[in-house]
């Protein structure tokens, strides 16, 4: 054999087994997964109408809600130490067009101040989960809240950015419908997945983003509302991702990769059977 | 088994073992992709040694040719060959698949959970004396204000901690106030999440920026309280002279 096609032999099996080393033993080092409970939100890809409007519908039973535990808003004033609502079932679908989100939560009683809200950070700019609020050493973004009550009958599409910013936005492109049966509340909000309002969350298929919930237990205890502004029940930044369509082009991608390796293969052993014979 | 070949094999099994199941027994066992990284080197050194001159090197590739053409073969030496022959192309398919496969895994986040402070906090003392009368009075503000996140026991699981990604800090953990300063955590506490630089993900912090609401004394006297209920001491400039 050359030494030339012999070294090319050895580089040609250095990379291969290095490859493919290398393929494994990354495989083995998956990335952590999260705590406990769920991280992200999955609107599942779905064909024909959302159930924009029906928070009994059959098709939200055979979606694999993600949950969500909940804590006392303690992060500001005025703050609470006790709340009704302790997690949140979520589910959600899209069409490519449109997309519903359902909250199921209980709630024993069912009260005219009963709330629910869905928060997501609005463009490239990283936004606190407070209202968006001011941060001391990177300049923040806005955040838009859709908001629901029970004596509204109807969600708000609002934007903050910082406290005593929360603001109803000009263009209302939430719809949500609250039903409350055997201490369960089951709140959909449904929305278009793209506005082209600036104040709006943008949700473009396979791409994440940042959500967060709050929830107010209405009820009136000694003449008062129990929960009431920033007294509420919530959550920190979690994930939320509308499925990508199927792309069937990887498998043309794996196709051409048996093939070109299979035509390394047969080349390989074409050139040593040549070095030997010369 | 006398072939360089068969040799390299050894050597590389011999370091894999040595690697992972012999250092271990001395020191932390390292990472796969480390172990991936010497095996690389000593293979690449092994290539390098069998290519000096061209006697080693037939030497070196001699098997290797023969088995790839299958000059001289028979039996469980052919069979090996054509498994060889169909699976590599099948694992680099594979390889490509799971490579483009879209990953319904949320992005990965390496938050850094201690961040460098700003300048005017680093190296601050404790300007009260650590009397009895100052620590009960730093755990009595804890309980108020510090206690429905970070616990009664310090350790981190208050009845508010449930909701919050991340959790809040356990003190008690040694990896937390232990390997900080006072100043630190002074910082820590007046500033709060939103304090954070970019790297910690400020954005996620329930952390309440207590500057606006405690004065500086309580906040010191609240530091005090937390190293004394947690049963830690703060690391101290002497300590990393």
């Amino acid at each position: 054999m050359g030494y030339k096609k012999i070294f090319n032999v050895a580089l040609g099996l250095t990379l291969m087994v290095t490859g493919v080393g290398a393929s494994c033993v990354f495989a083995s080092n998956p990335p952590p997964e999260g705590e406990t409970g769920s991280v992200a939100v999955r609107l599942f890809l779905t064909e024909g109408a959302v159930p924009a409007d029906d928070p009994n519908a059959a098709v939200w039973n055979t979606i694999e809600p993600a949950e969500f535990k909940l804590a006392p808003q303690v992060h500001w004033p005025d703050r609470i130490q006790e709340v009704t609502v302790k997690s949140v079932k979520v589910r959600g679908v899209h069409n490519g067009e449109d997309m519903a989100i359902l909250l199921e939560y209980a709630d024993p009683s069912e009260d005219a101040a009963d709330a629910a809200a869905v928060e997501f950070m609005v463009g490239d700019k990283m936004a606190h989960f407070a209202h968006g609020q001011e941060m001391l050493q990177i300049e923040g973004g806005d955040v838009n809240i859709w908001y629901w009550k029970k004596e509204h009958g109807k969600a708000t599409d609002m934007t903050a950015k910082g406290f005593k910013t929360l603001r109803p936005q000009e263009n209302q492109d939430v719809s949500a419908t609250g039903a409350w049966q055997d201490g369960t509340w089951r709140v959909v909000f449904s929305r278009s997945l793209q506005t082209g309002d600036a104040l709006d969350v943008q949700v473009t298929p396979g791409e994440w983003r940042n959500v967060a919930f709050a929830f107010w237990d209405g009820e009136i205890v000694d003449g008062d509302v129990k929960e009431k502004g920033s007294q509420k029940a919530i959550s920190s930044w979690w994930y939320l991702r509308a499925e990508p369509p199927p792309d069937n082009s990887i498998y043309g991608y794996v196709v051409l990769g048996i093939v070109l390796a299979a035509g390394f293969e047969f080349f390989l052993v074409r050139k040593i059977r040549r070095g030997n014979e010369s | 088994m006398k072939g360089p070949l068969a040799k390299t094999a050894i050597l590389l099994v011999g370091m894999y073992v040595f690697l992972k199941f012999i250092l271990p027994l001395f020191t932390a066992p390292l990472p796969a992709s480390l172990i991936f990284l010497y095996l690389a080197l000593t293979f690449a050194s092994a290539m390098i040694f069998y290519t000096m001159s061209g006697g080693s090197l037939d030497e070196f590739m001699g098997p290797v040719g023969r088995f790839l053409t299958g000059s001289g073969q028979a039996g469980i030496a052919g069979t090996a060959r054509i498994l060889v022959f169909v699976l590599f192309p099948l694992l680099v398919g594979w390889q490509t698949y799971t490579r483009l496969a879209p990953s319904d895994l949320p992005p990965a986040e390496n938050r850094t959970i201690h961040p460098a402070p700003p300048g005017e906090f680093v190296g601050l003392a404790n300007p009260y004396p650590r009397t009895p009368e100052n620590i009960m009075m730093g755990k009595g503000l804890y309980a108020a204000f510090c206690s429905p996140c970070h616990g009664a026991n310090f350790d981190g699981k208050g009845p508010a901690a449930v909701g919050f990604n991340p959790p809040p800090a356990n003190f008690s953990d040694p990896g937390t106030i232990a390997q900080l300063q006072e100043s630190y955590l002074f910082w820590r506490i007046k500033k709060g999440g939103v304090g954070l630089p970019v790297e910690a993900m400020p954005w996620k912090s329930a952390m309440p920026r207590w500057e606006v609401e405690l004065p500086d004394e309580w906040i010191w006297k609240i530091i005090m309280g937390e190293y004394d209920g947690a049963g830690q001491s703060p690391r101290t400039w002497e300590e990393e002279e």
